[in-house]
């Protein structure tokens, strides 16, 4: 039996459904992140498990114990919010041993678990200061210094990093995500950046409009879109109509260039109109060697993104965007020349028109 | 930049209403702390001071009223504090009843007021249909009183308390920190007295200084409910004798802008962190 369960869980407010029939099992120790745009339910569900929110329907089973009508004073899960919640009149040492002083702890228990935490994050040297002396990456800290004081069943983040600059927030989630792994707790994540879910993350829910689209580990969720959505949301995409050739073979056509996919368009009949997906990273000049999905094409428009030039080439009637890793000595062909690319069977997704 | 650099960087304008202010403000304190000194003839003293301290029913009515205020203060905490709490967590929607019902002592003179608490409170409670009485008048008896105009005064302070709270209330985040606090196990008491009061002490300060300066100089409920309050006893000196009630009505002004330093002192940190 899995350590969370969240079994068919729904939750409207008045007439709207924010979340539709939620199932997931997370088991000990795993760090799972719920993914997705504004409005689409990730934080009505975490808030669920934490107790804010009681689900219309369903249950939430924590170790077993069913926790779906608890109070979140009862709940023993640990919660990271966006604004740090740190208390401004506590200092840093005050706010960690809160829960602990609230649960009745014996004094020389709670300074030692203190002292513990402060290390943990690498505070030891502001434990007196009060929040708004600290910076945001270290109020953030000292919030997942206090959420984990308590020794809680389950560490909720609700979008713990979204207050932070760039760099801070690289680096703090790779902190938490260290530090999650050194005590084995088990952690859900809530983020509406790809980037961050797809880094941190054992396990990945996406979600849009309340239902879940695809669960998954990062690798899957991005190789392995299982809907436009999901393709849409995770990393760029260059997506075009097409129509099914040869359903058998798996062959589409896209303004009369024909692409061959290897996932098949099982299921589809001739004729059927179809979205062909191809992420730009898998698009490259063709050499002699390939064979297969050797297109021609016409180059656009060439952008310096620093690690990464993107080259936007015309196939047909559609752009393409491809990218390819910058070095100094890469050779790019001139604007307006015509020039032949390739992509590998795997890399073109059919979807659903 | 110098203090004169910084002064001459201001409009003329800002300076005339400043200025024409600060005199609307300052003549008539001038004009009473001038008369108070007056006393004897030809001579500037404190004598009216010293009678004025002197009379043993000064510190009498003083020290009552100030107890009366109080109580008021700590009422008005207990009954505020959560229902401002409640509204803005939970019932937003009840915020725009509530500011009315606040509003309302400033439409009910308190002469309504107090003849609406004699009219109740001057008969026995009797459970309904028997002649079991539970209870005697409470204007019968000087706890029963004191209550009654306790309660008085917490409808005068509730524009004032309630707005102050309300005010500090939406300065910090009582949503997150509530729900931080509870993920950590804290009970709804631990909430409100760990959590939401020491963060909102800045306007519990103003709230309850503004009801200290409404309950002691209040005259018209103290009067009518025949208690000896301070207000009642500067009004009667006020009506025989000239210079002691201008020398209390100046202590009195210093008395408040002592409490608004101390409120400076106590609350300036607050503000400062307030500020991030």
């Amino acid at each position: 039996m899995s350590y969370l369960s969240i079994s068919r869980v729904t939750k409207q407010f008045g007439d709207t459904v924010v979340v539709d029939d939620f199932n997931l099992d997370v088991e000990k120790g795993e760090f799972v992140s719920f993914l997705g745009p504004s409005g689409c339910g990730k934080t009505t569900t975490l808030r669920m498990v934490a107790g804010f929110e009681i689900p219309t329907s369903g249950k939430i089973l924590l170790d077993g114990a069913d926790i779906t009508d608890k109070a979140p004073n009862q709940r023993n899960v640990g919660m990271i919010f966006q604004s740090y919640a740190l208390f401004p009149n506590m200092t840093v040492a005050q706010n960690i041993g809160f829960g602990l002083r609230v649960r009745k702890e014996p004094e020389n228990m709670v300074k030692q678990r203190v002292e513990e935490m402060v290390s943990l994050i690498n505070l030891e040297k502001h434990a007196n200061k009060y929040p708004y002396q600290l910076s945001g990456g270290q109020q953030q800290r000292v919030s997942l210094a206090r959420a984990l004081a308590i020794h809680p069943q389950v560490l909720l983040l609700d979008e713990p990093l979204s207050a932070l600059d760039a760099k801070i927030r690289i680096s703090l989630r790779a902190e938490i995500r260290a530090i999650q792994k050194k005590l084995g707790i088990t952690a859900i994540f809530v983020t509406h950046d790809q980037e961050e879910a797809l880094s941190i993350s054992d396990r990945i829910v996406v979600m849009n409009t309340g239902v879940m689209e695809q669960v998954g580990t990062p690798f899957e969720i991005y190789n392995f879109p299982k809907t436009r959505f999901v393709a849409n949301f995770v990393g760029s995409l260059n997506t075009a109509d097409a129509e099914v050739v040869d359903p058998a073979k798996g062959l589409v056509s896209m303004d009369g260039v024909q692409f061959e996919s290897a996932e098949g368009t099982e299921g589809r009949k001739k004729g059927d109109k179809v979205k062909i997906a191809i992420r730009p990273e898998r698009l490259s000049f063709a050499s002699e060697q390939k064979k297969a999905n050797v297109v021609d094409a016409t180059i656009e428009n060439i952008t310096f993104l620093g690690s990464v030039v993107r080259i936007q080439v015309k196939i047909g009637n559609t752009k393409f965007n491809m990218d390819t890793f910058n070095n100094p000595f890469l050779e790019l062909p001139g604007l307006g020349s015509k020039e032949q690319v390739t992509c590998s069977k795997e890399a073109v997704l059919v979807l659903d028109e | 930049m110098s203090i004169f650099a910084r002064i001459r960087r201001i409009p003329f304008w800002s300076w005339f209403w400043f200025i024409l202010g600060a005199l609307y403000f300052l003549l008539p304190l001038y004009a009473t702390v001038n008369f108070s000194l007056r006393m004897e003839r030809d001579v500037i003293g404190f004598k009216a001071y010293v009678r004025a301290f002197e009379d043993p029913e000064f510190l009498e009515t003083f020290l009552y009223s100030n107890f009366l205020a109080l109580m008021t203060i700590v009422a008005s905490i207990i009954l505020i504090v959560p229902t401002a709490y409640w509204i803005r967590l939970r019932l937003p929607e009840a915020r725009r009843i509530v500011e009315f019902i606040t509003l309302l002592p400033f439409v009910v003179p308190a002469i309504i007021l107090v003849f609406g608490l004699i009219r109740i409170y001057s008969s026995p409670f009797k459970i309904p249909l028997t002649d079991i009485t539970i209870l005697q008048p409470l204007t019968t008896f000087e706890v029963g009183t004191d209550i009654l105009i306790v309660a008085g005064y917490m409808v005068l302070g509730l524009p004032y308390m309630y707005r102050s709270v309300d005010t500090g209330m939406r300065t910090v985040d009582v949503r997150t920190l509530t729900e931080a606090a509870q993920s950590l196990g804290a009970s709804w008491f631990t909430i409100i007295t760990r959590v939401i009061l020491p963060n909102i002490r800045a306007a519990l300060l103003s709230g309850a200084l503004l009801t200290f300066a409404i309950v002691v100089g209040e005259v018209t409920l103290a009067s009518f409910l025949g208690v000896p309050a301070f207000g009642p006893y500067l009004f009667l000196l006020g009506q025989h004798r000239a210079y002691e009630p201008a020398a209390l009505s100046f202590a009195s002004f210093l008395l408040t802008w002592a409490a608004m330093g101390l409120i400076q002192l106590f609350t300036g940190d607050q503000q400062v962190s307030g500020a991030h």
